[in-house]
């Protein structure tokens, strides 16, 4: 995936109604009327929104069926994810050795401080 | 001067923020970061231990290091010092490398930006220190960023309760 796509995807889901959508589709697919159920927003900015999400790959339209229903896509969200984890994950951990760390260094001052 | 323990507001291009505090004073928190024998103590995540380090710790200089993670596998990456303003600030571009110390792509997510800017601070009250750490992708497009920084407030806060609904997708995602 390129860093023009992970734009895309941290674009589309930098707005709460989007993300709200795409935990609705978490749950399988569904179609527009009743995506839109739940948001006090008319249907064509729900379809504004679904229209983002399409561009940045987070979800499709089946052509198959008549309502169209939408299906998430996972792939780019959990490279997003990935990318905002990793970082996240790396530093919780090392601070958490850092921590335990500190409280020995300190200990041992303490020690050397006891001896003199 | 008194210190705030408020984390710096964030500027352009810094959508990653993560903060600490930690119960011991300033000057102790910064030679855990700017000593080659402290550093290897404590950096990187649970379970990876420390192959090789080299830290020149300035201005220009370079901490290199290769991490191994439980599986085994070893990982390269590369920090290179911007700004140290100690014991307050130290500004740096990490980066995933190699043993020649080149800059890599992650390993396992090649679309990943190659540079980070990385900025951390440290401010000391009664006797605790917070660290606060604050990254920006180098070198992506002034389009790039102004994304990013509209995404930070909800990557920040926003993304745990949709991403711990979105898991379970996921993962039968992965599993076919």
């Amino acid at each position: 995936m390129s860093t023009a796509q992970l734009d895309l995807t941290f674009a589309a889901l930098a707005d709460p109604t989007r993300r709200a959508i795409l935990a609705r589709l978490a749950l399988g697919e569904t179609s527009v009327l009743e995506l839109a159920k739940p948001f006090k927003i008319s249907l064509p900015a729900i379809s504004r929104h679904l229209k983002v999400l399409a561009r940045a790959g987070l979800i499709s339209r089946s052509r198959e069926a008549q309502v169209r229903p939408c299906k998430l896509e996972a792939e780019p969200l959990k490279d997003a994810a990935d990318w905002v984890n990793h970082y996240r994950e790396f530093w919780e951990q090392s601070f958490d050795r850092l921590d335990i760390y500190l409280h020995e260094l300190q200990k041992q001052d303490k020690t050397h401080a006891r001896k003199k | 001067m008194p210190e705030k323990n408020n984390p710096p507001a964030p500027t352009a291009d810094q959508p990653f923020v993560i903060s600490r505090v930690f119960n011991a004073p300033r000057a102790l928190v910064w030679k855990a970061w700017s000593d080659r024998d402290c550093l290897m103590q404590w950096f990187g995540p649970k379970g990876f231990t420390m192959q090789s380090v080299k830290l020149d710790f300035r201005p220009s200089g370079i901490f290199h290091y290769c991490m191994r993670a439980p599986d085994g596998k070893e990982m390269w990456g590369k920090f290179v010092y911007r700004e140290i303003a100690a014991p307050e600030r130290i500004v740096l571009v990490s980066s995933f490398s190699d043993a020649q110390g080149g800059i890599t792509r992650h390993p396992f997510s090649p679309g990943w930006p190659l540079e980070m800017l990385t900025t951390t601070t440290f401010t000391e009250q009664q006797g605790k220190t917070t660290i606060t750490i604050q990254w920006s992708p180098l070198n992506a497009t002034a389009e790039g960023c102004a994304t990013f920084n509209s995404a930070r407030p909800s990557m920040n806060q926003g993304w745990s309760g949709t991403f711990e609904q979105l898991e379970a997708y996921l993962q039968s995602q992965q599993s076919k």
